[in-house]
């Protein structure tokens, strides 16, 4: 995708701090609805990286943890809608995990913001669209995350 | 508990010089004298080195990973807490069922040797935090039960109060509570070596390649490393609380497994870990109409 290129060559210039955040997009769904909202010229900030996975359910939590350590701000992981699921039922053990996952990540202190999940399915271009803006606007307004986070 | 003790040697006895088992795992009064180690018996003569009293902490079952190699069957003595761990590696596929021989003691709850430590026999000595609020006193895989069975008392709520307390600070204060635990802890893997749930062949904090764990020992690596096993205790801890026990530097990391219990409850229903060792875990099986109050 060429959203993150993007990020970079819009800070022309002036070094504000924009926040950086990864969406774990599913191949088979929130994928091919992250296209469509491209091919939909559908607008969102640039703030994202999408990283691409065979599915949801091979988000491993220490995925998330290492992407906070590594200085992202916030982390979406996305995948098909239940009873959608490529491989029938990937998403259903996601759903399990990061349900637990996400209360996990607030009892250590973790802002709930800056950790979400949602299901976008292919055809759901805007609600791509719609979520990655809220997303980007809910962090921006926090500021940079700097919970277990690398020392800079 | 003498009682106990002596039926435990003669239980031993009759097993080892029957044959019917080929070793015996126990505890032995260990030095000083609030410490009860765990110890292998495979002597008919060496029976009497058994014992059971208010120090006997550690879960045998963890010790059944280390004794593929042994011929024959294997016998242990567990309390409550213990034979949940003993279902846990049954349900890993890690143990059969039938190497084993398990002797159930109804547990009546144990002392806390840190409180133990200076004051002398007979002293009053405070209840070990772990067994504070047991839930499960009783063995619930047994071959033979040594006594009778005892019912659960709740005698104090430690773990649980923090829990509360931690629920109810904003996020940055509960931050800076775990980053102060964590801090604190020198990796030395105690909470993992000691826990039956924690039984890959291989951890993955022990890897070099891939990386996934930094060998620094600083916060955000031993962030990553409570958060790791944390998870993958998850719906698979059976409160045996040995890792906070074992914890050199005391972080109450029961506070964390038994808030993870208590949200697996809350969301899933599912039972305590180590009760049905037929069952699937809660993150390794699904419903279809599971929660989903984020998506
Ligand atoms: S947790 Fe329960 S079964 Fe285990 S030692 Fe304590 S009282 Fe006994
Ligand atoms: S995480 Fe702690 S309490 Fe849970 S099974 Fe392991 S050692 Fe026991
Ligand atoms: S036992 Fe305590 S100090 Fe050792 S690795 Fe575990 S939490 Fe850290």
């Amino acid at each position: 995708m060429s959203v993150g290129l993007n990020a970079e060559k819009q800070g022309t210039g002036q070094k504000a701090w924009e926040p950086k955040i990864l969406v774990f997009a599913c191949n088979w769904c929130t994928y091919a609805g992250a296209d469509l909202a491209g091919l939909s010229r559908l607008q969102y900030p640039p703030n994202i990286r999408i990283l691409r996975v065979p599915c949801s359910g091979r988000v491993n939590p220490q995925f998330v943890i290492r992407a906070f350590q590594k200085g992202l701000d916030g982390v979406l992981v996305a995948g098909c809608h239940p009873g959608d699921c490529h491989y029938s039922t990937g998403n259903y053990f996601t759903r399990r995990r990061y349900l637990l996952t996400k209360r996990l990540l607030e009892y250590m202190g973790i802002d709930p913001q800056r950790f979400q999940v949602r299901w976008i399915s292919g055809s759901e271009g805007p609600k791509f669209q719609q979520v990655v803006t809220q997303l980007v606007e809910e962090i921006k307004a926090m500021g940079p995350n700097r919970k277990m986070r690398d020392p800079e | 508990m003498k009682e106990i003790t002596q039926k435990m040697r003669d239980t031993a006895r009759e097993l080892l010089s029957s044959g019917q088992v080929a070793l015996v795992l126990g505890w032995e009064k260990g030095y000083p004298w609030y410490k009860s180690a765990p110890t292998f018996i495979d002597k008919v003569e060496d029976v009497e080195r058994l014992v059971f009293d208010e120090f006997c902490h550690n879960n045998l079952s963890k010790y059944l990973l280390d004794l593929a190699a042994v011929d024959g069957k294997v016998a242990l003595f567990v309390k409550g807490c213990d034979s949940r761990g003993v279902n846990r590696l049954i349900q890993d596929n890690q143990v059969k069922r039938e190497q084993l021989y398990i002797i159930g003691i109804p547990c009546p709850g144990l002392k806390d040797p840190d409180d133990a430590a200076g004051k002398n026999w007979g002293d009053e000595i405070n209840g070990a935090v772990k067994c504070q609020d047991c839930r499960f006193p009783n063995p619930v895989v047994y071959d033979l039960l040594l006594g009778e069975k005892v019912p659960a008392v709740e005698r104090g709520r430690e773990t649980r109060e923090l829990i509360e307390r931690l629920e109810k600070m904003k996020p940055d204060e509960r931050y800076e509570f775990w980053a102060g635990q964590f801090n604190r802890c020198i990796r030395c893997y105690a909470c993992r070596n000691i826990c039956p749930a924690c039984n890959c062949r291989e951890c993955v904090f022990d890897r070099a390649v891939p990386e996934w764990l930094g060998k620094a020992n600083n916060l955000v690596e031993n962030q990553f490393m409570q958060l790791t096993r944390a998870i993958h205790v998850a719906g698979r801890c059976i409160e045996c609380g040995e890792c906070e026990r074992a914890c050199p530097v005391n972080i109450p990391l029961m506070a964390l497994n038994r808030k993870i219990i208590n949200d697996i409850e809350e969301l899933f229903g599912e039972e305590p870990a180590g009760l049905d060792p037929e069952k699937k875990t809660p993150l390794g099986r699904f419903e279809l109409d599971d929660p989903e109050k984020f998506m």
